[in-house]
């Protein structure tokens, strides 16, 4: 999978995803909000670890050049799920401070209350309706990327 | 001779206070001292001075068989005066040959306490022929002479009585009962003896008697099941008969002839006459005999193992009645024969009561295992009662008693559970069974029950708690057959007052068993425990099916809630690509109206789809999350619950009321506002007055005037409700509104909905082990009733 539009200078996006839809969704609110910044897909929550870490294997696309300034997870998918990769990542000093904001169709609190024990940045669950769904995404992306502010050394080489 | 002896008796009547008493032990005479007895237990029956006069002893002295001392009665029978006898031979009497005949019994025979037919005297003019036995005791040989059966044979009998014992004893070893061993040796002794009543008398724990088999004269009014106290067989005569096997009174109303001297002048002693056939007889037991109209009496002993336990009585009405040596002889034999297969019979019958208890035993068990519980003890076929005897028996089982036969009543019950449980648990020894046939005696409160429970025989099925099974048995003075009741028959009081008459005799009994029952058998014991054993093993063989079935639930539950997950996520997301794929067809605008339709359609269907699974996995999470308990106050709940329904209630239309403040209850706050959420929705949702009003309440648990129409379950508790005036439903419906997904109504109609309400609602509140039902009239309204458990009581 490879991005479908690239801002080789700006942090990019990753997103934990094993729905074409949805990855495809993704892309076309971004493209819509004038996002530049390179979208690059994870299969499964190993896929995004392997690829935060430059160990890339398989279709992850190789490591990336800059870690990224948000990733969308999903939870459920094969191999090391988001869970997995979540509790991995925040347990990493270099990757603990990256937003992670968990994208899913659980409604579960079991699901909710895991991922805000294991450091999720923000829970929203996937909306049926798809034109909702675009607002919620519209929202998010311009939330984490343009309103809130993150800690330094992750914005200095944006 | 007998004006001389009548005198002489009236003589020692009136000379008896203050002079007999004084050297009782060297010179007692039944004949002369035998009316100032007070005490039957005192009295010296093995040394009563005195023979009955039909026949005459001799007293020998062993050695050289010169006559120590003769009855007074030798002239009649022997015809020498005793002072013509003393001093002499018995040569005297019997003549050389026969004084050789008895030296060569001594010398040969064992004769000691073994009286040994030696040989019958011819008559001779006036004197009858006479049948000679001997014996030897404490040095002393003991000549009787008796009126002979030889020279009188009765032509009724076969004189060979070998060939009638043999029969009789066949029929002994077939009998299966101790009732028909008894019953069959009653009718051979009569049979044998020509007497007119033959009873077998059983003694009791506590030495009482019953008649406990019986064979008489048809005219003859029955005795069988009448009981006796034990002072109607004094101890000293219920040891003799661990002694002797036989003693014959032919005479009841016959003299006594006192022995002459009356101690052996070689000892200084009264003689003992413990083996004379002839030995006097109380004249107590012969007035008691007389008052009941008897006229002659044989008894034998019938023992079992060394004890005595009972006798063979005979009694004669038609005069006296001898029975002479040899028949004796064979009588005794019966009983002696009878003596050793009583056990044997006694254990045969055992084997079968046994084998009767321990098959109802496991027919019980067997029905328990079907039926899941111990109910069907009680009510069902056979019952507790169905092998053992007893009148009524009780079992504590799932916290009620459950009832069967006579029985003391529940509260009864409850407080005497309460105290065999903790005499159980406090006994000196780890026991799990409790019996007594006296239970006042340990439990004083249970003289109130006496007549239905004297007797408690109890089995603790758990070590702890009091699941008890108990079986009765009633007052024994209510369970004993009086056959012929005793005041019917015509009373003769003796010249000696009432004491020894059979109207007292029934007194006596009457009293000395208060709040006593039949007592409980070695085997009945046994079975009791065996049926205790074999509950414990099915309760562990269920506690084990149970554990695997709970395996099972436990992972068919993981696969429901795996289920849900798939519901969840793996079917939401096609569902929302669908959606998407729709919407974007309808941005590019449609080619016609009816494609839109479709479209709209689409994503309409796409919806619901998405609704139905948020309800299934929402539900499926209810059953499977714990619960928090706390105690929580229900007005805030509704409170809160009122709150988050706020928005459908703020049409101005809607007033939700609590007439009574709410009791609190044992619960977990949460769901319990979920319920509440859900039935004040349906209240209004389902509601299409101008005026909508919902009431939310409680009915306590005393309020018995309140409670008629409510389920069995809820007893005791408190029951909460939502009442509306809305549409209501009709009763054909109220289990299907509890099913998952069942709406009554059109999907759009009164705002839609997945139908998963009030399946959420039940579920809840059968989380909190309380249950949930409903009250409707269609047009009128609904109440929602529920109970939150048994923890809710306060």
């Amino acid at each position: 999978m490879t991005p479908s539009t690239s801002s080789t200078f700006a942090a990019p996006i990753v997103m934990v995803e094993d729905s074409d839809e949805d990855f495809d969704t993704l892309c076309e609110v971004a493209a819509a909000a004038g996002i530049t910044r390179a979208i690059h897909r994870a299969a499964s929550g190993g896929d995004c670890l392997a690829m935060l870490r430059g160990e890339g294997r398989g279709d992850a696309g190789g490591h990336l050049p800059l870690l990224p300034a948000l990733i969308l997870m999903d939870l459920n998918s094969h191999g090391i799920d988001g869970r997995e990769a979540l509790v991995a990542m925040k347990a990493d000093a270099r990757l603990k401070e990256i937003p992670v904001v968990v994208l899913t169709t659980s409604a579960n609190p079991k699901d909710v209350a895991f991922c805000y024990l294991a450091g999720a940045n923000a829970y929203h669950v996937k909306l049926v309706r798809h034109d909702q769904y675009v607002l919620l995404l519209r929202s998010l992306l311009h939330y984490w990327l343009d309103s809130v502010t993150l800690h330094a050394a992750m914005t200095k080489v944006d | 001779m007998l004006e001389n002896l009548t005198k002489d008796l009236q003589g020692a009547t009136a000379a008896a206070p203050g002079s007999s008493h004084t050297n009782l032990s060297h010179s007692y005479s039944t004949k002369r001292d035998g009316l100032n007895i007070t005490n039957c237990d005192s009295e010296p029956v093995r040394t009563p001075g005195c023979i009955q006069a039909h026949g005459a002893l001799l007293v020998l002295r062993a050695c050289d068989l010169s006559i120590l001392q003769a009855s007074e009665n030798t002239q009649a029978i022997l015809g020498h005066e005793p002072r013509e006898l003393l001093g002499h031979s018995v040569a005297i009497v019997v003549n050389d040959e026969g004084a050789t005949r008895l030296r060569s019994i001594l010398a040969t025979e064992p004769t000691d306490r073994n009286p040994i037919y030696a040989f019958t005297l011819p008559a001779n003019g006036q004197l009858a022929a006479l049948d000679v036995t001997l014996h030897t005791i404490d040095g002393a040989a003991m000549a009787e002479f008796e009126p002979s059966g030889r020279s009188q044979p009765t032509p009724r009998h076969d004189p060979n009585y070998y060939s009638f014992i043999k029969k009789s004893v066949a029929r002994l070893q077939a009998a299966d009962t101790v009732h028909g061993f008894c019953q069959a040796l009653a009718e051979e002794v009569r049979l044998l003896s020509g007497l007119d009543r033959v009873m077998v008398y059983k003694f009791h724990a506590d030495h009482h008697g019953e008649v406990f088999a019986e064979s008489r004269r048809s005219d003859l009014d029955p005795w069988l099941g009448l009981h006796y106290p034990a002072e109607d067989i004094p101890k000293p005569a219920r040891d003799m008969f661990t002694k002797t096997w036989i003693r014959p009174v032919p005479d009841i109303q016959g003299e006594l002839a006192e022995m002459t001297p009356l101690v052996n002048p070689d000892t200084g002693k009264p003689v003992d006459m413990t083996f004379c056939a002839l030995r006097g007889v109380s004249v107590m037991y012969t007035e008691y005999l007389h008052n009941m109209g008897v006229s002659a009496g044989l008894t034998m002993a019938l023992r079992r193992d060394n004890d005595l336990w009972g006798l063979i009585a005979c009694h004669h009405y038609s005069g006296p009645h001898h029975v002479p040596y040899e028949l004796r002889a064979a009588c005794e034999f019966l009983a002696q024969v009878a003596s050793l297969q009583h056990r044997a019979v006694e254990d045969r019958e055992n084997a079968a009561y046994r084998l009767r208890l321990e098959e109802v035993n496991q027919q019980l068990l067997s029905v328990a295992a079907q039926t899941g519980g111990l109910a069907s003890m009680t009510d069902g076929e056979p019952s507790l009662l169905g092998a053992m005897h007893a009148s009524g028996a009780a079992l504590f089982h799932r916290d009620r008693w459950w009832l069967v036969g006579q029985t003391p009543t529940a509260m009864q019950l409850e407080a005497l559970g309460a105290w065999l449980v903790a005499r159980l648990e406090a006994g000196p020894v780890v026991s799990s069974v409790y019996a007594t046939h006296a239970l006042a005696a340990d439990y004083p409160a249970g003289a109130a029950f006496a007549d239905v429970a004297s007797g408690v025989l109890a089995v603790h099925l758990s070590r702890s708690g009091q699941n008890l099974m108990m079986w009765f048995r009633p007052e024994v003075q209510k369970t004993v057959n009086w056959g012929g009741n005793p005041h019917d028959k015509p009373q003769v009081t003796g010249p000696h007052g009432p004491r020894l008459t059979p109207r007292r005799s029934f007194e006596l009994f009457s009293e000395s068993v208060q709040l006593q029952s039949t007592p409980w058998l070695e085997v009945e014991i046994d079975a009791v425990a065996r049926l205790r054993a074999l509950i414990m093993e099915l309760v562990i063989v269920r506690a084990e099916r149970l554990a695997g079935l709970n395996a099972d639930l436990a992972r068919s539950n993981e696969e429901l809630d795996a289920f849900a997950y798939v519901a969840s996520h793996d079917l939401k997301e096609p569902l929302r690509g669908i959606y998407k794929y729709a919407q974007q067809m309808m941005e590019a605008p449609p080619a016609n109206e009816d494609d839109k339709r479709k479209l709209d359609g689409l994503m309409r269907l796409t919806l619901r789809m998405d609704s139905l699974l948020d309800s299934l996995l929402h539900f499926s999470r209810v059953g499977r999350e714990e619960l928090t308990l706390e105690n929580v106050d229900m007005n805030d709940v509704l409170a809160d619950a009122m709150e988050m329904v706020g928005s459908r209630t703020d049409d101005g239309r809607t007033q939700i009321v609590a007439p009574r403040t709410l009791p609190g209850a044992l619960c977990d706050r949460v769901r319990v506002r979920e319920v509440l959420v859900n039935l004040l929705s349906n209240a209004i949702k389902y509601n299409d007055k101008v005026s909508k009003r919902v009431e939310v309440g409680y009915v306590g648990a005393q309020e018995a005037s309140l409670r008629s129409a409510f389920p069995a379950a809820a007893e005791g508790q408190t029951v909460y409700y939502v009442r509306d005036n809305g549409i209501g439903i009709a009763s054909r419906y109220f289990d299907q509104v509890f099913k998952m997904f069942k709406r009554l109504h059109g999907r759009e109609d009164f705002g839609g909905g997945t139908g998963a309400g009030l399946t959420i609602v039940r579920k809840l509140v059968e989380r909190h082990r309380g249950q949930v039902w409903l009250e409707s009239t269609v047009g009128e309204g609904s109440t929602v009733f529920f109970t939150l458990g048994k923890a809710d009581d306060t």
